[in-house]
């Protein structure tokens, strides 16, 4: 008989736990993706019931030299530029406000988390009715800078349209992403806030030389899932075309992937797309685990 | 032991190999089994509640069909039907209008109609029932593929009253062309400051190839060349259009766009935001039913649809087709049901008309009494004589995106005509190109 350790034996418990997730995520994640990979070098019409034709690397080449694409990339670059950094910058200043509160702090986080569990679609329809000409979006702004009957044209104006999408995904996750932050700065030790306190640190300084460094790894991981869920917004774009606004502002890769999917019937070309999404995806994640690496504190 | 696994292999495949055989033997048609049905159609109250009862009276009759009968926003249905088709999970029955089904019909997805099964002789007795042309978008090498539920074409509503506070005559001042639906618009619209509160008429964008397109044509343009191979002729024509519709939007002359309430909507509800809007047969039913004071007040009628001044040819607004189809991957037996169950429901076009001002495209129904009946059926009719149905393809539900983007880069970015034309003609050739 052979013998087995009670290190081996733990291990084998731990595989047999893993393996539902790791069947599914076989099934649901890894064989679509390949899928669509493969799916990439053949003319794949989603409607057609012949064989599809193999066309090598045609389709990567149309992808890669057509304007409307690269019009997506640039979309989805200022989407998710305009989406990211007020996420990870608002979110982390407002995690200090809550946390340095000494009342109020689980209504805050209430208020502010409320939206994330709206779906897209509901929020979405209620910042329709919001920018709407005659709504309160207009009615506000122009109340604050006293310029009655302007029209900003919310969903009609190339910029504007940009900014009110972005406006609407950082009020709905920028609760989501406060709560990471009030509990990243929860697990910084009171000990070495104490420490800074006795060391006659401010305020200020506790923040920058203590609680920053400290809040990396979270701050890592809030711009990381903020960037990819941003690289992947959706449904407003998809939303706000449906109900009239122009296309090409908020074209992002996402909705022209489900455009080209179910509007031309082209899955192809639409794999192409979100396999260079991915791409882009992995890379940037890499690039910025990497920068992050480099400088780790530990006190 | 090598010889046992041989064996095993070889009995293994023995017992698999039936079912890789192709080809079923034939099995005569079961039509006594129990059925069920599922379709699948677009949200309309007062059409589900007479559909409902007609399918009570056909299961009433033939107790082994069962229907479940599911409607869906009238928007989300392309995609519901594209999803569910290409994983071979679409509905027994289902209605598009004619330029989403044609691509469901091209590819192979569709019940040929075979007239037996519905106690007709011929293919000839079922299209001498309709109207030249309406069977056009579901007829494919020799079959037919669908029966129309609904013949629609848009002509101009006008609400008097709004006129009448204007100083006009909506009985003389109508608009007759576009440059006056232009210049009334100018007269009807109210702001606040940029900000329409009322606008004197506005378009029904997402139908671009029904609303828009005839405006070209009537200018002597077309959407893709007679030989199907070239995309955009008569750049007058689109460069004309294109411009009209920049001076229509926010950074022309400020006077509506597809960001305001639907027009239609806004009409029949008459709170004084349009005095104009355009519309099928059908929008009467809505009216009464959502405002009937304003129906039955006078205070509106409805004229034909507005030409250029100097337009090439008269080309009324574009007929929207309805088919109901029958999904041809479900079995033969269910097929047959499916399709009586169409044909019965449709046989029962005065209902139709009656109860949801439904238009079918048949002989029958126009020279009816009922038809003539129905206030301003002639102006609809008298457009009718001047329309063709919207335009249909395997390529149209693509073209029409195409289009509403190039329609938005004019009105609502304000981009230059000639810039706006390139670029769609590039999108749409690309889309032929693919074919």
């Amino acid at each position: 008989m052979k013998y087995t350790g009670i290190e081996k034996r733990k291990a084998r418990w731990g595989y047999v736990f893993v393996t539902p997730a790791v069947v599914l995520f076989l099934m649901f994640s890894l064989y679509p993706m390949l899928n669509a990979l493969y799916n990439t070098f053949f003319n794949m019409k989603l409607l057609s019931l012949k064989p599809p034709k193999f066309v090598g690397l045609a389709n990567y080449a149309y992808i890669l030299t057509s304007e409307a694409f690269w019009k997506s990339m640039k979309a989805t670059a200022i989407f998710t530029l305009g989406a990211f950094i007020p996420l990870t910058v608002f979110s982390l200043v407002l995690g200090l406000y809550i946390t340095t509160r000494n009342r109020g702090q689980k209504a805050l986080q209430l208020m502010l988390y409320t939206p994330a569990i709206l779906s897209s679609v509901v929020a979405a329809l209620i910042w329709m009715l919001i920018f709407d000409p005659r709504g309160l979006g207009n009615a506000f702004v122009n109340f604050l800078f006293q310029t009655p009957g302007i029209n900003h044209n919310w969903l009609t104006d190339h910029i504007m349209l940009q900014i009110s999408t972005i406006t609407i995904y950082v009020w709905k996750y920028i609760g989501y992403f406060t709560i990471i932050y009030v509990t990243g700065i929860a697990k910084i030790p009171q000990s070495t806030l104490e420490a800074a306190t006795i060391d006659g640190a401010s305020a200020m300084q506790t923040v920058m030389r203590v609680i920053m460094p400290l809040l990396k790894p979270t701050t890592m991981m809030v711009s990381i899932v903020a960037m990819l869920n941003s690289l992947k917004s959706f449904s407003t774009q998809y939303l706000f075309t449906q109900r009239g606004a122009p296309l090409e502002p908020v074209n992002v890769v996402t909705l022209n992937i489900y455009n080209t999917a179910m509007r031309d019937l082209n899955i192809s070309r639409a794999c192409v797309m979100s396999f260079l999404l991915f791409f882009m995806m992995m890379v940037l994640t890499l690039v910025r685990m990497k920068s992050s690496e480099r400088d780790v504190t530990v006190y | 032991m090598k010889k046992a696994m041989w064996i095993y292999l070889i009995v293994m495949m023995a017992l698999l190999m039936p079912l890789s055989a192709k080809g079923v033997p034939e099995v005569a048609l079961d039509l006594s089994a129990p059925v069920k049905l599922t379709i699948w159609t677009h949200e309309d109250a007062n059409r589900t509640k007479l559909e409902k009862q007609l399918i009570s009276e056909f299961t009433a009759k033939n107790p082994n069909v069962t229907v479940d009968y599911q409607t869906y926003p009238s928007g989300k249905m392309r995609e519901l039907l594209t999803v569910a088709f290409s994983a071979n999970q679409g509905p027994d029955i289902f209605n598009q209008s004619q330029s989403v089904i044609r691509q469901f019909v091209v590819e192979g997805r569709t019940s040929a109609l075979n007239p037996a099964w519905i106690g007709e002789k011929s293919l000839k007795a079922i299209t001498d029932r309709y109207l030249p042309g309406a069977l056009e978008a579901v007829e494919f090498e020799g079959g037919v593929y669908g029966m129309p539920l609904e013949y629609t074409n848009l002509s101009l509503f006008v609400n008097k009253q709004i006129f009448r506070e204007a100083g006009l005559d909506a009985e003389k001042d109508y608009p007759k062309t576009w440059e006056d639906v232009m210049a009334l618009s100018e007269k009807l619209v109210l702001r606040n400051g940029e900000i329409i509160t009322r606008r004197g008429f506005d378009f029904r964008y997402p139908s671009y190839t029904m609303q828009f397109l005839p405006m070209v044509e009537q200018l002597g343009g077309q959407l893709i060349s007679d030989d199907g191979k070239k995309a955009i002729i008569g750049d007058e024509a689109w460069l004309k259009f294109f411009e009209y519709m920049r001076q229509w939007g926010p950074k022309g002359k400020n006077l509506g766009g597809p960001t305001y309430v639907a027009p239609r909507t806004a009409f029949d509800l008459n709170k004084n935001e349009i005095a104009m809007s355009e519309s099928g047969i059908y929008q009467m039913a809505r009216m009464k039913s959502v405002n009937p004071t304003f129906y039955n007040s006078g205070d509106w009628m409805v004229v034909p649809y507005p030409q250029w001044a100097d337009a090439k040819q008269e080309v009324a607004g574009a007929i929207a087709c309805h088919y109901y189809l029958v999904n041809g991957q479900i079995p033969e037996a269910k097929q047959v049901w499916a399709w009586r169950l169409v044909d019965f429901m449709l046989s029962h076009s005065e209902d139709y008309l009656t109860q949801v001002n439904l238009v079918q495209p048949t002989y029958k129904l126009f020279a009816s009494e009922t038809f003539k009946a129905i206030p301003y059926s002639a102006v609809f009719v008298h457009d009718m004589e001047r329309a063709e149905l919207v335009y249909y393809d395997d390529i149209s539900s693509a073209v029409n995106d195409k289009f509403k983007a190039a329609v938005e880069a004019a009105m609502l970015q304000g981009e230059d005509p000639a810039k706006v034309l390139v670029s769609f003609r590039k999108a749409v050739q690309d889309l032929i190109d693919q074919r």
